[in-house]
């Protein structure tokens, strides 16, 4: 049994871990409510982005270079993973790069090109044996990244695409639902998928104006199309993050604050015992003393 | 009282207004236009400009966007933008910097993407500027 000292010490630095932990909830806390706002204003954006092209799309005669694959012999995938920072955040990060290394393992054979957005994918990819799929790393925090950037990151991306530098370009990240619930999940950004645009009811879409063309808005919306989708998709994956660490913050308050119940109960008997013992030896001296 | 629609004015950042009203003005690629309630359902690129909305209560709000897309359908406008500021919501200063970067790389542009990329900053940073009456 540990000394009431040892104790002591213990209940000491459980106490400011509990106070740090605490700190770092209300921290992610006050960050999360303002991501949340941003990302239903972007999802609110990309919804209305994406009825606009579904409108658009089923007036579209023909196909459209965006969403034919391309035929290549050797077929690379493009794979972008947006994970955190830092730690601390739960099974937020673990998630999301297992999915990726499933992923990999299914699609064996086919050469894929990892872009990696947050340092904690990094570190894990780097190390591993799939430290050669890395092709870029963006090493600006996550929290930091802003439209403009993603802007440049699309524009590359869509170029690379015209170029047929690849043929799939897919995302993996962590939709937001609600503080306890987010969904490691990838979507494939390119080629877009027809089907997703397709509406099931009719509506007046062959009477639409379009100014100047349909084929020029369409050659402008897709690309804003793409560069929407990735910036919603960091905001998706920081909300989640940041709603990960307020989880898992919480818990861990709250364990540190058993331990510290837990601690302070057996300081309490360590400290009847010696009482006891003390008492204990008194009286038995004494009555040998009478004897 | 004249018939009213809805309009949205949207950017990746936030929902700038949204709000009943008589009619607005904006610069399409082909024209400057106005759209009133009923119109025809229409899609079109809209240019770096000021958009004028005359609001449920007669009053004048002027907005600098920058390029987007329009849609109208059913009494339902959505003007969707990479940036857009209300009227007296500009920050001039910050504006002003902005016009000098676009001017600097203007003038050190190498490629014609490049110079495109700062021709549509600069004209930004004017319409912004414009708005603000500087």
């Amino acid at each position: 049994m540990l000394s009431t000292r040892e104790i002591k010490q213990r209940i000491r630095s459980i106490t400011s871990i509990k106070q740090i932990t605490r700190a770092m909830e209300m921290v992610a806390a006050s960050r999360l409510k303002k991501v949340e706002s941003r990302v239903l204003a972007s999802r609110a954006f990309t919804e209305k982005m994406h009825a606009v092209l579904s409108h658009l799309v089923s007036s579209l005669e023909g196909s459209h270079p965006w969403f034919a694959e391309k035929e290549q012999k050797a077929p690379v995938i493009k794979v972008i993973l947006i994970t955190a920072d830092k730690g601390l955040c739960g099974a937020y990060n673990n998630n999301i790069i297992q999915k990726v290394v499933k992923y990999i393992k299914e699609k064996a054979g086919q050469e894929i090109k990892l872009t990696l957005i947050g340092k904690k994918g990094y570190s894990y990819f780097s190390r591993g044996k799939y430290a050669s799929l890395i092709e870029k790393y963006i090493p600006e925090s996550v929290e930091k990244l802003g439209y403009g950037q993603m802007q440049a990151l699309a524009g590359q991306l869509i170029k690379g695409y015209e170029r047929s530098e690849f043929s799939e370009l897919h995302l993996f990240f962590t939709k937001f639902h609600t503080v306890m619930q987010s969904f490691s999940t990838s979507m494939r950004l390119l080629p877009i998928d027809k089907g997703a645009f397709e509406t099931k009811e009719k509506k007046t879409v062959g009477e639409y104006i379009f100014e100047p063309n349909a084929e020029q808005i369409v050659d402008h919306l897709f690309p804003k199309f793409v560069e929407t989708r990735l910036y919603q998709c960091i905001l998706e994956s920081l909300t989640s993050e940041y709603a990960a660490r307020r989880v898992a913050m919480i818990a861990a308050t709250e364990n540190a604050g058993e331990m510290i119940d837990e601690l302070v109960s057996s300081y309490n008997k360590a400290r009847q015992a010696a009482i006891t013992k003390e008492l204990l030896e008194v009286v038995s001296g004494a009555e040998a003393l009478v004897r | 009282m004249a018939k009213t629609f809805k309009l949205e004015i949207i950017t990746p950042e936030k929902v700038v207004y949204t709000d009943t009203v008589q009619s607005f003005s904006a610069d399409g690629t082909e024209g400057s236009f106005g759209v009133l309630a009923d119109h025809a359902p229409l899609i079109t690129e809209l240019q770096t400009s000021i958009f004028t909305v005359h609001d449920t209560g007669n009053k004048t709000i002027r907005f600098a966007l920058d390029r987007g897309f329009l849609e109208v359908m059913a009494n339902n406008a959505v003007v969707l933008t990479d940036a857009c500021v209300k009227e007296g919501e500009v920050n001039v200063e910050k504006i002003r910097t902005e016009k000098d970067v676009a001017e600097k790389s203007l003038s050190s542009a190498g490629t014609a993407e490049e110079k495109e990329k700062a021709l549509s900053l600069l004209k930004r940073a004017n319409t912004w500027l414009k708005l603000a009456n500087k």
